[in-house]
């Protein structure tokens, strides 16, 4: 037979004692339950307030990054333009390096045309030319900024070498025939050089974009007017 | 079960004296995030101060580009009188045309450096066409030929050039007087139009200097032309 609780606490026998024992241990299990309920509780309400720190922690933690991301996308940007650009850009674009000193006679220029080198004192005045030009005077105009563009007269002519003018600035340019062009157009600056087939090729619009007038050249700002006319000025 | 029933209390105490000092790695996380937040905050107030730089499109840029063709061609006839005149009054101005004129054609050179611009920009003075000026100085037609623009400009021709080389004396004198005064007159408008239409401090100052400096020099060139008893 299987005794009840209530069975224990009714009976007057000395199985009473036990019952006060086990009521004893009866409360101090209660106790000892209650404190157990507290301490889950407790942990319960840690564990909340652990959640609401991760929460408020990592919501912080976006805004803060948010902040510094903001104020390096959002930062204003020197103005820049894309045309051209460091000259690689345009296809084509050959670069060298030459050395700028002024020499008597003539010079064996390492490009044809040359773009850049040991030149005369004098400079070709800029304008448009329909005769061919001394090298070590054109050369003098690149090194202050000029670009030279000369053409294959036996391929370039009437409308397109109407063309191939019309896109040349009003100053500090040059345009010439030359003999022995390896294309029917060469476009050259101080250092820089562009071959061409055509007039209408958008690369020549973007070379005086990128190379007239440019910083780099040895002597920027300099004139391109003042010194000597060449054979054949038209303008 | 005194462990059982201590186990809960000392994880309570503990825990409690957990919250009192949060442990190192939250502080640090925290002085990390302040220090951002601080250094993003610096990054903004930046924002407004720092100058939005003139585009290739701005009144400013076309200013610099259009006044070095427009200071090339004074430096040129200046330079060409001053070896040629023999009229005291006449070469001291030339001198004082080419050098100023350079110092400035140099600084426009610079503006455009500094903005990260090329020099070669649109047709001359297109920058005008919102201007009042820009209809004075007739610089809407979109297709007329850089002869005709450098003409409205005030700018001398070819064949203007090619007389000043081949005349000598007063009356190169003359001639290099009336082409000049032309040439200053076409300035005014270009100076105003940069005034009505610029923002860059700089641009502005150098505009405001330009139309003062130039408008003095016409009437000085105006004064030795009638000292020369110049009829052209």
């Amino acid at each position: 037979m299987t005794p009840t609780s209530s069975g224990k606490r009714q009976s007057g026998n000395p199985a009473t004692q036990a019952a006060i024992d086990l009521t004893v241990k009866q409360q101090r299990e209660q106790q000892k339950q209650q404190k157990l309920a507290e301490y889950e509780r407790g942990l319960a309400r840690r564990r909340r307030s652990r959640l609401t720190w991760w929460i408020v922690g990592s919501t912080a933690a976006l805004v803060v990054i948010g902040l510094v991301a903001a104020s390096i996308i959002f930062a204003p940007k020197p103005a820049t333009y894309d045309a051209g650009g460091t000259g690689a850009e345009i296809e084509g674009v050959e670069t060298f390096t030459n050395e700028t000193k002024h020499v008597e006679g003539t010079v064996d220029y390492p490009q044809n045309p040359p773009a850049g080198g040991p030149h005369n004192q004098y400079w070709l005045n800029c304008g448009v030319y329909d005769q061919p030009q001394q090298n070590e005077n054109a050369v003098h105009s690149l090194e202050h900024g000029a670009i030279w563009v000369t053409y294959d007269a036996a391929r370039v002519s009437g409308d397109e070498l109407a063309t191939l003018r019309s896109l040349l600035p009003s100053t500090y340019a040059i345009l010439s025939p030359y003999e022995g062009l390896p294309s029917p157009i060469v476009v050259s600056g101080w250092n820089t050089q562009l071959k061409v087939d055509s007039a209408s090729d958008p690369r020549i619009a973007e070379f005086f974009e990128e190379y007239w007038r440019s910083q780099n050249v040895p002597e920027p700002g300099a004139p391109c007017t003042g010194a000597i006319d060449g054979p054949g000025k038209q303008s | 079960m005194t462990d059982a029933a201590d186990g809960p209390a000392g994880a309570v105490a503990a825990a409690a004296e957990r919250r009192t000092a949060p442990p190192w790695w939250a502080l640090a996380l925290v002085a990390v995030a302040l220090i951002a937040a601080a250094f993003a905050i610096g990054r903004f107030t930046t924002f407004a101060a720092a100058p939005a730089l003139p585009t290739t499109d701005s009144p400013e840029a076309g200013f610099a580009r259009d006044m070095q063709v427009h200071h090339g061609q004074a430096i040129e006839m200046a330079m060409d009188i001053y070896r040629t005149t023999v009229n005291d009054g006449v070469r001291v101005l030339a001198y004082d045309i080419a050098t100023t004129q350079s110092a400035q054609k140099g600084e426009f050179y610079d503006w455009l450096v500094k903005w990260n611009l090329p020099q070669r920009g649109g047709p001359l003075m297109s920058w005008m066409d919102a201007s009042d000026s820009a209809h004075q100085h007739g610089a809407a037609s979109a297709s007329a030929s850089d002869d005709d623009l450098m003409a409205q400009m005030g700018m001398a021709s070819a064949a203007d050039l090619a007389q000043l080389r081949a005349e000598s004396g007063a009356a190169a004198d003359c001639t290099f007087l009336r082409l000049m005064i032309r040439h200053h007159e076409g300035a005014l408008p270009m100076a105003q139009a940069l005034l009505d239409l610029g923002h860059e401090p700089r641009a502005l100052q150098v505009a405001a200097s330009i139309r003062a400096t130039q408008s003095a020099e016409i009437e000085l060139m105006t004064s030795l032309r009638a000292g020369l008893a110049c009829t052209d």
